[in-house]
């Protein structure tokens, strides 16, 4: 070994030994494999790379740096390490949202599958040398893994007596199941339902790619090389082992027919049979029960997965769907008993007392069963000209009353049957039932006697009952307390951490401040208004009598424009919301200190009817000092989301500004929602009549969510276009400030 | 003096327009009742086509004004001017309408400024008056003629929104784009390329649609498609033709251009 080589050995030594002794011991035994492929002269660099390895996972994590030197430390150093996906999620997750149509989440995972909602990915690619080769290598697992759901993988049907249904279990079994369902009930009818799964898999691969070369022409196109490469790593198998089934999927897809043996074993000859356009699921389903068989015969390992394949997880999809049809649910009958509640006289629309007998409003109620009306019967007479498969469901009987369906609901009872073929007698039961003692339950707790309810701070406001279309008289209490400023590192690491996008934001804002322009016809300025002084000449030969405004003048408009920010603080918004929130505010503040118009920013939360918090973080036209900002570090999730009253309080002081324009943004994460009854549709329809309150004082409303479920309800609380979601909570501090300007520009 | 952009002449040829719901002949039942109409929407879905249907259907000419923030009551009425030392009047463009009984379409109301918007409300309600200040004239509408206004309500800004005094004196229709086949359709008429083109341009177009609230404002309309479909047509690749019209067109935030190329390239 050399002796600069054996020099730099040990000056590394010396960084070593203090960190570890045990890893300068392993570093010892390495350095001499590791030189074979390292220049001495990078030892400094792998060293740094070790240490680092070693301060955030210990020896363990040093174990392959120290071992494998060329794929793990040079590699990186060359560049060819292949992507992260968090690199490359900012191109990609407007992909998948874009192919899908809803949201699709690109999750990091141990293994390549897609429960419907979201995607798992591997957290780095490093198959090709070439970066971009990686690029398409994710890109291809999104498209594959999208195109599961959408040619019907996971909504496997089989009928009774299909030829998938394995001829074994028809016999065995006296009692079968009517029709198999599912994914997961079909391999289960299997002695290896991982096989059957497996074999299924590769047959909806197949019709994928199919699918893929109709819908993303482009993409599979520009796969070409990248199918082929794969298709060169697939060791050659038997005919029709699954090594070779995906080799054919892989060539087939790569548009190169490849060599077919003239005499294909049956199975293979079923297996080409599903890359035609209109195979379906089921016929997937017949190809693995016939290759099962097959399979266990050549008693060879399934092959690992092609990459962009990955692996089925029907548990996972299931659950997925789960929550789905619940969450469908939920809302169905909410919705619905709405409905039934405003088409049906009531006996006592007030205040019902607790535990009064339930339904009495529906006598005929109990013991019959609600029945759907089929769509078909519904839809034929008016919507004869509609597409086929397209199905309407226009209204639903319960006790032989006709309920016609809002159209919003009237969409949700089409997904659900979209989903279940029917919609459940359980969820009109339950719409019936929660109908009939909504009112009964609805009710807080009477105040407790000698609570005080007057005081300084104190404030009484109505609520809105939308069931009985009038207010609740004096029904809550807003407390309005202040926040205990906290001092501390936020405010300044902040600015810090955005320090770049500050800088921008004040320079945006400031365009904004000097609207400058030249306001024409006026009686004194800098330069003669050509335009007027013809006019008047033209009034004089006209006999008019002439104006004398024949002036220019530059003026910077005034911006007159009151804003309250509405910050929910309710416990939901613990942990990074309330970060991103407080963040936000900050840099809120920052850009509108240089934009000058009246701000203030108040928190809300509570609990109960009785005790509504209003937080008092700034006041309009209070200066932002040390205070604020301690006051802003210091906002804290507390309790439950009751947004009539705090929105009545702010609309009360904003009206009380001389502003022209007067602004009230609510920075939310979810529904308005309090301990008590205060929830579902009566606090949505409070907060809207709060809002609709808010209006006629001339004040305009606006909301700021993260809640992905904003679409059901914001737009009838704030109206098509007052309200922005933002998908991702990081993006809170950049957008809102951006948000206020559109909203003021 | 400022120049308007007016164009007044009687359409020669008809112009291609898909009717999705009744639209046309709800606005043509509201032109024989005198009364005004709004149309609504976003950018590009067809609003100013459909204008031109109706005034071909209708058989008048047609005054479009593209209204901006500097628009004057006088650029709308007329003023006088200085011609050899005579004073005359200039009829403003929808002083003109009303005299010959022409259609008079008030483009992007919104953007005027607000005392501008107020001076066409006696002439949207049943009065149908004009009063001319300047002339000291007050013109009656004649039974031709008819005030026709758009907006694009998807402006989140609090100072572009029409005033319930404006907006309820007209009769409105929601504009949005067409459901896919009649958009491809639309496409293929307009550009003239092929159906299957039409239909993978509309597949994109959704795409960036459902994009809306992940950082776009807004998504491709009609019209950008069909641009592209021009492009593609005139032989230019399609994957270009698209970064050219839509891509580019749609966004300037580059994760957003790198994720729209992508599905572009997937497509095509």
């Amino acid at each position: 070994m050399p002796d600069a080589a054996l020099d730099e050995i040990f000056r590394q030594i010396a960084a070593i030994w203090p960190v570890s002794h045990a890893l300068c011991n392993s570093f010892l035994k390495a350095v001499k494999k590791g030189l074979t492929c390292l220049h001495h002269s990078q030892l400094a660099d792998w060293v740094k790379t070790i240490l680092a390895a070693y301060e955030s996972g210990g020896l363990h994590q040093t174990r392959q740096l120290l071992e494998r030197v060329e794929e793990t430390f040079l590699c990186t150093i060359r560049g060819e390490t292949g992507i992260s996906l968090a690199e490359v999620t900012g191109r990609l997750q407007p992909y998948a949202t874009g192919l899908a149509g809803h949201p699709l989440e690109l999750i990091p995972g141990q293994e390549v599958y897609t429960d419907t909602a979201a995607v798992y990915l591997p957290p780095g690619i490093a198959v090709f040398p070439k970066q971009t080769d990686n690029f398409l290598l994710y890109k291809l697992i999104i498209s594959f893994q999208w195109a599961f759901t959408a040619i019907g993988t996971f909504s496997l049907h089989l009928p009774a007596g299909s030829p998938a249904i394995p001829a074994a279990t028809r016999r065995q079994r006296t009692a079968l199941p009517p029709a198999c369902t599912g994914l997961n009930d079909y391999c289960n009818l299997f002695a290896k339902p991982a096989v059957a799964a497996h074999l299924f898999h590769l047959g909806e691969t197949a019709r994928a790619t199919v699918f893929l070369r109709e819908k993303l022409p482009g993409l599979m196109r520009e796969s070409g090389p990248i199918f082929q490469a794969l298709a060169r790593t697939i060791p050659r198998g038997a005919e029709g082992s699954t090594g070779d089934l995906q080799r054919t999927i892989l060539l087939r897809a790569a548009e190169d027919t490849g060599e077919t043996p003239s005499a294909p074993h049956p199975v293979t000859s079923l297996f080409n049979g599903l890359f035609r356009e209109n195979a379906t699921s089921q016929d997937s389903a017949c190809f693995a029960t016939k290759a099962y068989a097959r399979f266990l015969d050549l008693t060879g390992e399934p092959a690992p997965p092609i990459i962009f394949q990955g692996v089925l997880r029907p548990a996972e999809v299931l659950a997925v769907q789960r929550k789905k049809r619940a969450a469908a649910k939920e809302q169905f009958i909410e919705a619905l008993t709405a409905v039934i509640n405003a088409q049906t006289p009531r006996n006592a629309p007030g205040e019902k007392e607790k535990g009064e007998v339930q339904g009495t409003g529906f006598p005929d109620l109990e013991g019959q069963t609600a029945a759907v009306i089929p769509p078909e019967g519904a839809g034929k007479d008016t919507q004869g000209t509609k597409p086929q498969g397209e199905k309407t469901l226009e209204f639903i009987t319960i006790d032989d009353s006709h309920i016609d369906l809002p159209d919003k609901l009237k969409k949700l009872a089409r997904e659900i049957v979209e989903d279940l073929g029917q919609i459940p007698s359980q969820y009109l039961s339950s719409a019936k039932q929660a109908a009939g003692k909504g009112l009964a339950q609805g009710n807080a707790p009477a105040p407790r006697e000698g609570e005080p309810l007057a005081g300084a701070d104190l404030f009484i406001f109505d609520e809105w009952d939308y069931r009985r279309a009038g207010f609740r008289k004096n029904w809550c209490s807003l407390a309005v307390k202040k926040i205990i400023p906290v001092a501390g590192t936020f405010v300044g690491n902040t600015l810090k951490r955005y320090r770049g996008h500050l800088t921008r934001l004040k320079r945006q804002f400031e365009m904004m401040r000097n609207q400058e322009r030249f306001v024409r016809r006026q009686k004194d300025g800098d330069e003669i208004d050509l335009d007027a002084l013809i006019e008047t000449l033209a009034d004089i030969k006209a006999g008019l009598s002439p104006s004398e405004d024949l002036y220019i003048r530059l003026a910077r408009d005034k911006r007159n424009i009151s804003a309250l920010f509405l910050v929910d603080m309710s416990s939901s918004t613990e942990g990074w919301v309330n970060t991103a929130l407080k963040e936000a505010l900050i840099l809120m503040c920052e850009a509108l200190e240089v934009l000058g118009d009246t701000y203030g920013i108040y928190g809300f939360s509570g609990m109960r009817r009785t005790r509504s918090e209003l937080f008092r973080i700034k006041d309009l036209g209070e200066p932002y000092d040390d205070a604020v900002k301690g006051r802003i570090a210091a906002i804290a999730p507390q309790e439950y989301t009751r947004m009539g009253p705090p929105i009545r309080h702010l609309t009360r002081l904003l009206a009380e500004s001389e502003a022209r324009i007067k602004l009230l943004i609510t920075l939310s994460d979810g529904k308005p929602e309090d301990y008590d009854d205060y929830k579902g549709e009566y606090a949505i329809e409070d907060t809207r009549h709060a809002l609709i309150e808010a209006k006629a004082q001339g004040v305009h409303p606006f909301c700021i969510t993260i809640d992905k479920q904003a679409h059901a309800y914001l737009p009838h609380m704030y109206g098509e276009v007052n309200y922005i979601c933002i998908d991702e909570v990081g993006k809170l501090p950049n957008r809102i400030p951006e948000i206020y300007r559109g909203l003021t520009s | 003096m400022k120049k308007i952009a007016t164009a007044a002449q009687l359409i020669a040829e008809k112009p291609f327009y898909l009717e999705q719901a009744e639209e046309l002949h709800i606005a043509k039942t509201a032109y024989h009742n005198g009364l005004p109409i709004l149309l609504k929407g976003p950018t590009g879905c067809g609003k100013t086509r459909f204008m031109h249907r109706l005034a071909w259907e209708l058989t008048r000419p047609l005054i479009t004004v593209s209204c901006h923030d500097d628009l004057s009551t006088s650029d709308l009425i007329g003023r006088f001017l200085i011609k050899g030392g005579e004073a005359v009047w200039m009829d403003g463009p929808l002083t003109k309408a009303v005299r010959t009984g022409a259609i008079c379409y008030l483009d992007e109301i919104v953007e005027a400024r607000k005392d501008t918007t107020v001076v066409i409300h006696p002439l949207a309600d049943d009065r149908r008056e004009l009063p001319i200040e300047k002339l000291g004239e007050t013109l009656t509408a004649p039974p031709e003629f008819m005030l026709a206004i758009s907006y694009n309500p998807g402006y989140q800004s609090v100072l572009k929104d029409l005033k319930q005094s404006t907006r309820q004196r007209f009769v409105s229709f929601e504009f949005n784009y067409p459901p896919p086949e009649l958009e491809a359709r639309i496409v293929r008429e307009e550009s003239g390329i092929e159906q299957p083109l039409a239909e993978k341009l509309v597949r994109l177009a959704t795409m960036t649609r459902s994009l809306k609230d992940s950082g776009l404002q807004e998504g491709a309309s009609t019209r950008l498609l069909i641009h592209a479909g021009k492009l593609i047509k005139s032989g230019i690749q399609p994957r270009t033709a698209c970064k050219a019209t839509i891509t580019e067109t749609l966004t300037d935030d580059h994760e957003m251009l790198a994720a729209l190329e992508e599905i572009t390239s997937s497509l095509f």
